[in-house]
């Protein structure tokens, strides 16, 4: 079976439209999958199965019918479980979040993907309020690292990130205010993408940062990523945060050739000195292959790095304590152990904290004018280990490994775009990924060179060799 | 306890009946634990003579469009 189904949604695209295979019976082989897959990966919150069916069959007959709204139509994502759908329950991964918020509705993302014809199979695990990691006392899956079931899928877009590297779906939905889209790309073997903050509308989501969220794509490829991004991108007057402006055509960005792009290479900050043992290696080879395919390489380092990430945990911690805080005074127990406590740290600082936090925000984008008047991307890697076991995401030790071995931060902060695809290994079989941000609104250069990279490579190709046991022995 | 550590004990626990927050004891320790290293950030914000006469990245906007996410 494994195959004979598409892995990546062009793939996917282009075997819908040859008549190789049928929505129906694309999404059917998918919902078997997670049938056999998804009690050990934890991705799904809710399934979807009898809708993604009645939204495929639709697909199937608009091919039928001459009508073809683009490359996603009748390929089955899942959806993080903080954008509301209006099929089914959100939860947030909590049980604080009030059901009737999303009841019945969906906001402006959903709809766009929907109206592309995409199948949506189902809500996809997230740590709680994305912020939250993994709690075993709350009645909600654990997800795992299809690459070694021990170990964290990274969040908090965990079921996005897990469920694409095992097959579940082609694409998904993800969402990043720290890491969240990125982390779990990394950590799964998956491309992932946080647009430029306000280039994706964040209305009818769960919101963690105000001035922080990102809504983005994750699938196997840039391409893919970049196709999505087409769908989602662009104003609505529901979010005050999203700009009006227009959507550029990012796949046809992709031509393969980064002649002239000066790539600044940033190490100051990314290879702390308890780095995988083969980080180094997979990071300076990436690096050869992005020259090979024209680059220029140009050593930068980023302004205010410790202080942009301080600023940032001051300002999201401050935002989330601002949503949660009459739910936190009556339902304290009722978070999940690490969301209190992340959320608690909004109590620790000031108002005028906030405001200076802001200012020195404003500060890193004033002084990266500079560093991107010399490059036009900054790569590093996304983080500084494969993923770590699942124990210790889940205990205190946990926002160390974000803070200090993740990389991702930053971007967030000043609201730059950031893409992240897979380059290699551990030894212990584990995806590493790097990271290429770009100026604001300039996603097309970060998915070119992406898409380029990914044309010398095949790590976005690989499939955990647990799913293909399983697969085998099905 | 240190003087740091009162401090820091004294002073997060302030802030947590101030913000009507109810955390076990335990997570009353971990959280004075954290408190110093987070302290620390704060301060490194203002650090940063740059800053002084820098604009916050916060946009007040007196024209705002009410829409409805849903439709």
């Amino acid at each position: 079976m494994a195959k004979d189904l598409p892995v990546t949604v062009a793939d996917a695209a282009a075997m819908l439209r040859a008549g190789e295979l049928s929505s129906v019976e694309l999404t059917s082989a998918l919902i078997a999958r997670a049938d056999l897959i998804d009690p050990k990966t934890g991705t799904y919150v809710a399934r979807f199965d009898d809708y993604a069916l009645a939204k495929a069959e639709q697909a199937d007959k608009d091919f039928a019918n001459g009508v073809d709204k683009g490359p996603y139509q009748g390929v089955p994502i899942g959806m993080k479980d903080i954008l509301a759908v209006a099929h089914g329950p959100t939860t947030a991964n909590s049980l604080v979040l009030d059901p009737a918020w999303g009841e019945g509705r969906q906001g402006p993302v959903v709809n766009r993907l929907e109206a592309a014809g995409a199948v949506i199979t189902g809500k996809l695990t997230t740590s709680e309020f994305a912020m939250g990691d993994p709690d075993p006392t709350k009645p909600f899956a654990i997800p795992y690292n299809p690459w070694d079931l021990t170990r964290s899928p990274g969040g908090s877009s965990a079921g996005t990130g897990n469920g694409i590297a095992s097959g579940l779906f082609l694409a998904g939905i993800g969402t990043d205010t720290g890491g969240s889209i990125r982390i779990p790309a990394a950590w799964n073997g998956i491309t992932g993408l946080m647009p430029t903050f306000g280039r994706v509308p964040k209305s009818g989501c769960a919101p963690l940062g105000y001035s922080l969220d990102h809504i983005g794509p994750m699938a196997r490829t840039a391409r893919d990523c970049a196709a999505m991004l087409g769908i989602i991108a662009g104003y609505h007057p529901s979010d005050e945060s999203c700009v009006d402006r227009p959507v550029d055509d990012y796949v046809g960005a992709l031509t393969g050739d980064l002649t002239g792009v000066r790539i600044g290479v940033e190490r100051a900050h990314h290879f702390p000195l308890d780095s995988d043992p083969a980080l180094a290696g997979c990071f300076d080879t990436a690096l050869a292959q992005l020259s090979a395919l024209g680059a220029e390489l140009i050593e930068v380092t980023l302004p205010r790095y410790d202080e942009v990430n301080a600023a940032l945990n001051v300002m999201m911690a401050a935002e989330a304590l601002a949503y949660h805080h009459g739910d936190m005074q009556a339902r304290w127990f009722d978070y999940y152990a690490l969301t209190r406590s992340n959320v608690a740290l909004g109590a620790m600082a000031s108002a005028a904290d906030y405001v200076q936090a802001a200012r020195v925000r404003r500060l890193a984008q004033r002084e990266l004018v500079d560093v991107f008047a010399t490059v036009d991307l900054v790569a590093g890697p996304t983080s500084s280990i494969g993923a770590p076991t699942s124990d210790e995401v889940s205990g205190p030790a946990s926002s160390e490994i974000w803070w200090t071995k993740c990389f991702t931060e930053y971007w967030d902060a000043v609201g730059n775009p950031a893409l992240v695809v897979p380059m290699g290994f551990t030894d212990r079989g584990l995806p590493l990924s790097l990271q290429l941000a770009a100026r604001p609104f300039e996603e097309a250069l970060a998915l070119k060179a992406g898409a380029a990279y990914q044309t010398l490579t095949d790590w976005h190709l690989r499939v955990p060799p647990i799913i293909t046991e399983l697969l085998a022995a099905a | 306890m240190s003087e740091v550590a009162i401090d820091s004990d004294i002073t997060v626990r302030t802030l947590l009946a101030a913000a009507g927050l109810t955390p076990s004891e335990a997570e009353i320790a971990s959280l004075v634990d954290a408190y110093p290293r987070h302290k620390a950030g704060i301060e490194s914000l203002y650090a940063i003579p740059e800053t002084r006469y820098e604009s916050p990245a916060l946009i007040f906007n007196p024209t705002p469009v009410f829409a409805d996410w849903s439709e």
